[in-house]
């Protein structure tokens, strides 16, 4: 049995917008990332264990906003008090926080196939996001994240690089279809290649 | 648009938050004889003050937390923010 994408009807790859008489290597870069292990972690409020020798991938859960513990494969984000988003290419890993993060501590969901992943890569990145989302993206750096709305929709955006600025988007599955048309929509003035 | 600072993110705009009514009113106390009048005092009844207030926002497409903000009714001015079991000077 195959599974569907997020966004499977509606990335189309190609150049759109402005792109004409510009460098492939200065546009924007739309994609979509599947394949992700996510899983939400919560601590609950009752439990008092320490956090500083529970690892995972060898990364540390830090609650510590808005940073992002990071490797090469997996990805831990803040998502709110006592509350993170791990993001992994590991798939396997699902069974050995499962062992680690005992009920009666935690509550660990496998969100993998409830969100629709965007990447956007570019010099011009954060200007698109800046069109839908309130943030004052000048403040985020490389390795950190947050939620907010984009449009009006639930977003928690991961900055994966500075150099050129990398995002990564998560908004919910459902709305996956309306997120990809306004993130699209805001860089057709640039001009981007969807991959 | 109004901005505020939410003690666990940092500043935030208000698009991101929810009201959730004032943050002074309480709860009459668990098995505790209550009137008519005290009951409908705690669900119902709100002063509605000029100036100062106390108020309850969820930051609601953030970290999801219940936040008390202490802000002016007549300016809009924020003066500040407390976790929701945070003691209000």
């Amino acid at each position: 049995m195959s599974s569907l994408s997020a966004l499977e009807n509606v990335h189309t790859k190609g150049q759109f917008g402005d792109f004409e008489g510009k460098d492939d290597k200065n546009l924007i870069s739309i994609s979509e990332s599947t394949n992700l292990l996510i899983v939400q972690i919560v601590q609950y409020k009752s439990s008092n264990l320490l956090l500083d020798n529970m690892q995972i991938d060898g990364l540390n859960l830090r609650d510590n906003p808005p940073l992002v513990s990071s490797n090469d494969s997996t990805r831990i984000l803040w998502n709110g008090p006592r509350n993170w988003l791990l993001v992994s290419k590991k798939k396997d890993i699902l069974n050995k926080i499962e062992q680690k993060f005992n009920d009666n501590e935690f509550a660990v969901t496998d969100i993998s196939h409830s969100k629709a992943i965007i990447e956007i890569e570019g010099k011009e990145a954060k200007e698109i996001l800046k069109k839908g989302c309130p943030f004052n993206f000048s403040e985020l750096e490389k390795n950190q994240c947050l939620n907010s709305t984009y449009n009006g929709m639930s977003v928690t955006i991961d900055m994966l690089n500075d150099d050129p600025d990398k995002f990564r988007i998560f908004g919910l599955r459902s709305f996956g279809e309306s997120l990809y048309h306004s993130i699209t929509d805001a860089s057709l003035e640039f001009g981007y290649i969807a991959k | 648009m109004l901005h505020i600072k939410c003690p666990h993110c940092g500043i935030r705009s208000q698009n991101e938050f929810s009201y959730g009514g004032d943050a002074t009113v309480k709860r009459p106390e668990l098995n505790k004889e209550v009137t008519d009048q005290e009951w409908d005092n705690f669900v119902y009844n709100r002063v509605s003050p000029r100036g100062k207030h106390l108020e309850l926002w969820q930051h609601l497409s953030g970290c999801r937390q219940w936040i008390k903000v202490e802000r002016d009714t007549a300016t809009h001015e924020i003066f500040k923010t407390y976790k929701a079991n945070e003691e209000v000077a």
